[in-house]
């Protein structure tokens, strides 16, 4: 059955403790795509990833992999190599094997009973995360820094030549020029294979260029795309019928009538304007006072993200590369954030 | 440099494992072997050592020993582990012969014991004897050291202080049980100035040992009560089917040939006789 | 003081000239030791492997009783095999007591449990990294546990590096085992007891050096693999 999702997730669920690690009713990521993964650490990022790596297994739920499931008759799918060799992943920690780089850049393709052209992919491979092959092959796994370790270690994956990499921080724990060279691969891995990319990060300037769709996990749940602003309560009503919270500057957002006084807001991204002049004379409910901090662009699209300090809120706002020139937007710049108190969606 | 050491160790140890392997196969064509419980007093005279080649040269037998405790010769002899016995301890080779475990028993040589002390005798029982010395030493609580090893010498110094009208003086602060060999227990004494009971034969090695000018002397010798009497006792084979008997009777006969029996006479140290052999 | 001076030039005499006696020791102890060693990394890597990798029912206890078996004391064993291999035993067909293979076989026994409980914690200390990095490269469980014990290569070297010094420096159960017989089963450790108890102080030093020769070399060994972990 040929279907253009790599992954179907349905009802997944993990424990921890009392309550739920993981919480995921459904979830579909299409082939040759990439997602980018934000929340904060705890969320749930790592684990989701290592479930779709096949190297965990969720407690209740499916997941379908090009359409079959993977749950196989002992409910532990990571015993089918053929899914697991076509899905890989880098841990968020660097990690060899104790054993020379060329080793353990070749381990993979070693048990997949790769003999001839070995060395040809190693070396293509090592030259990706820019480590010479020559002086690099032999050294062992005790002689490399941190972040030459977590090069070699993506090398390993990419000579697997994967139809899934997945990728959990890839930058968190190595110095600057490793991540400039990990990002630049995987930038490079995106332009010229047709993988599917699954990456978490904190850096959300390369998690912008290097994505399609950027999800947003919060305590297991993935909240909406990332496409909406969250906001907070506790909401209160006020005189004239709306609700209202307040923000730690005094300024007030104001809502129509909440599920409950400490339900969360959401503001798609796309109903919030942004202006360099307070207005007047307007029906919107909500003119705020800010500053922005960053403007994401996105490759090949006239979409730009504009990442707007609200008092003690970050609220970001969907706007045109035409309007970022005519407004003459740039970081640091005093704006307003203005939107309706009806466009406040309940989560 | 460190991988050549390892390669050079990985080598080495091969190598051996290789030669353990191999070694056993050659031994397998070799000379029939007795083996012989005996007494570790009897080893440290050296005397095996002796006759050991001869008695292969004569018979083609090779003679292999353990040197143990004669409580624990005695033991092994009982649970078949070995083909003969040399041992001194006449009462209980006899009781060991008539319970089956042991037959041909045959006496063969003797030496003598001593009691030895430190040059200043301070329980003054140089000349004297036994009966006498064993008094003197408990009646001034002089500090005696004993084998304590259930060995033959240890039997006869109980058997001594018995028939001196003494109970073994267990828990007496003076008395020094070891539970070690006859060397051991003279060192001992000697760290001690404490008198002791021990064989001719270990002492003259002892004596030989200090280049002739040892701490402990011979105070009380000669007394009757002090012969140490040698025997063979073959195991018997009704009892022990494994036991070589056919060996260990080759052993007793050649041992109390007149050959054997004058090599044994001939056996000296420091120029002393140790053995008398009586073999009849 | 004096003794232990002439013992230390007496036994660098008998080393160079090659005393045949105290050599007929060294190589009974290494014949001897080297069998046990053998025996026991053959029996109980394996089973240190299965120790330390899967997870059991017991696996806790087990692995406190071969911990307890790490101070077994060799009297004990010594008496456990004689028991079992004096001709009246149950095994005394085989004829091992006061052999070279009955001292490998008593050695073993005493080294197993380090052999195996060393093993055991090598494997165990792996990271939960290894584990999902290994797999997510493609390995099955079959691969994965390969990958595992040559993984932990070094820390299985030291247990045996470790278990082979343990097999070299033991008296007890040789002299008990092998009887202590002059050319067949004197090993350098036994030869020191007994030359000590004669009073033969330069013997006993001399051998005593060999041994911790023997005992440097093993250690600087081990020093090397612990580096490496």
């Amino acid at each position: 059955m040929y279907t253009s999702a790599v992954f179907e997730i349905k009802n997944l669920k993990r424990q921890y403790g009392q309550g739920f690690l993981l919480d995921i009713p459904s979830l579909v990521i299409e082939r040759g795509k990439s997602y980018g993964f934000v929340g904060p650490n705890g969320s749930g990022k790592s684990t989701l990833l290592r479930m779709l790596a096949f190297i965990d297994e969720p407690d209740e739920g499916t997941i379908r992999y090009h359409g079959n499931d993977s749950m196989g008759e002992r409910g532990y799918v990571t015993e089918d190599r053929t899914i697991r060799v076509s899905v890989t992943m880098l841990l968020q920690e660097p990690y060899l094997l104790k054993r020379s780089v060329f080793e353990n850049v070749a381990y993979g393709l070693r048990t997949r009973g790769m003999r001839r052209g070995l060395r040809e992919r190693v070396y293509e491979s090592l030259n990706m995360i820019g480590l010479n092959p020559e002086t690099f092959s032999h050294r062992k796994w005790s002689e490399l820094s941190g972040g030459e370790s977590q090069r070699v270690a993506l090398a390993a994956r990419l000579a697997l030549k994967p139809d899934v990499l997945i990728l959990d921080e890839p930058t968190a724990s190595v110095d600057r020029v490793s991540a400039h060279l990990i990002k630049e691969a995987i930038k490079v891995v995106r332009k010229n294979y047709m993988s599917t990319l699954l990456i978490a990060s904190h850096d959300l300037v390369w998690l912008h260029e290097v994505s399609d769709e950027i999800l947003r996990m919060h305590e297991g749940l993935i909240m909406g795309s990332e496409e909406d602003n969250f906001i907070t309560g506790p909401w209160s009503l006020e005189d004239d019928g709306l609700w209202s919270t307040t923000l730690h500057d005094g300024q007030q957002i104001r809502a129509l009538k909440p599920p409950s006084p400490t339900s969360i807001a959401l503001l798609n991204t796309v109903s919030t304007i942004v202006t360099t002049e307070r207005p007047d004379h307007l029906s919107a409910q909500n003119i705020l006072a800010g500053r922005l901090m960053h403007i994401y662009t996105f490759e090949n699209s006239e979409r730009v993200k504009l990442d707007i300090q609200v008092a003690n809120l970050s609220l970001n706002a969907t706007v045109t590369r035409a309007a970022v020139r005519a407004l003459g937007l740039m970081p640091g710049l005093d704006v307003w954030v203005v939107f309706k108190a009806s466009s406040l969606q309940w989560q | 440099m460190k991988r050549f050491l390892l390669t050079a160790f990985v080598f080495l140890f091969v190598g051996f494992l290789a030669l353990c392997v191999l070694a056993p196969v050659t031994l397998f064509a070799k000379n029939p072997v007795l083996r012989m419980a005996t007494t570790t007093s009897t080893d440290n005279t050296g005397l095996l050592d002796i006759l050991a080649p001869v008695f292969q040269k004569d018979t083609g037998i090779e003679l292999q020993w353990v040197a143990v405790g004669t409580g624990k010769a005695l033991a092994l002899g009982q649970n078949c582990d070995v083909d003969i016995l040399m041992v001194h301890a006449p009462d209980a080779e006899r009781k060991f012969v008539n319970d089956g475990f042991g037959v041909d028993r045959k006496e063969f040589m003797y030496n003598d014991f001593i009691i030895i002390g430190p040059k200043s005798d301070p329980a003054r029982i140089a000349g004297k004897s036994v009966q006498e010395a064993l008094t003197r030493i408990e009646s001034s609580s002089a500090p005696f050291a004993s084998r304590g090893d259930d060995s033959g010498t240890n039997k006869l110094e109980i058997s001594l202080w018995k028939s001196s009208g003494f109970s073994i003086p267990d828990r007496e602060s003076w008395y020094i049980q070891t539970g070690q060999g006859m060397i051991a227990t003279i060192i001992i004494a000697e760290e001690r100035d404490a008198y002791t009971l021990t064989d001719r034969g270990t002492y003259i090695k002892y004596e030989a040992n200090k280049s002739g000018n040892p701490p402990l002397t011979i105070l009380v010798e000669g007394d009757t009560s002090l012969l140490n009497q040698y025997s063979v006792i073959a195991i018997n084979p009704e009892r022990c089917p494994s036991a070589q008997y056919e060996l260990a009777i080759q052993f007793v006969d050649w041992i109390t040939s007149d050959k054997t029996q004058q090599l044994i006479g001939d056996f000296k140290l420091l120029g002393k006789q140790l053995f008398t052999p009586n073999a009849e | 003081m004096g003794y232990i001076a002439e013992g230390v030039v007496t036994a660098l005499k008998l080393l160079v000239r090659g005393d045949p006696e105290t050599y007929s020791a060294v190589f009974t102890t290494l014949r001897a030791s080297s069998i046990s060693i053998l025996a026991s990394l053959v029996i109980g890597i394996p089973l240190g492997f299965l120790l330390g990798y899967y997870n059991f029912p017991g696996k806790r206890q087990i692995r406190a009783l071969v911990d307890t078996l790490l101070a077994l004391p060799t009297v004990v064993v010594g008496l456990v095999v004689y028991a079992l291999i004096t001709r009246r035993g149950p095994l005394g067909g085989l004829g091992l007591l006061f052999t070279i293979p009955g001292i490998s076989v008593a050695q073993t026994i005493l080294i197993l449990p380090i052999v195996i409980s060393l093993t055991a914690t090598a494997i165990s200390n792996l990271d939960i990294r290894f584990k999902r990095t290994v797999m997510t490269l493609g390995a099955d469980r079959r691969r994965t546990a390969i990958t595992a014990l040559y993984e932990s290569r070094y820390g299985v070297l030291a247990a045996a590096v470790a278990a082979y010094g343990r097999a070299i420096g033991e008296v007890g159960v040789s002299m008990m085992i092998g009887g202590n017989i002059k050319w067949h089963t004197r090993t350098i450790t036994t030869a020191i007891a007994l030359e000590t108890g004669k009073g033969q102080f330069a013997m006993g030093i001399a051998l005593g050096l060999i041994l911790l020769l023997l005992a440097f070399i093993i250690n600087w060994i081990l020093q090397i693999m612990k580096r490496k972990t």
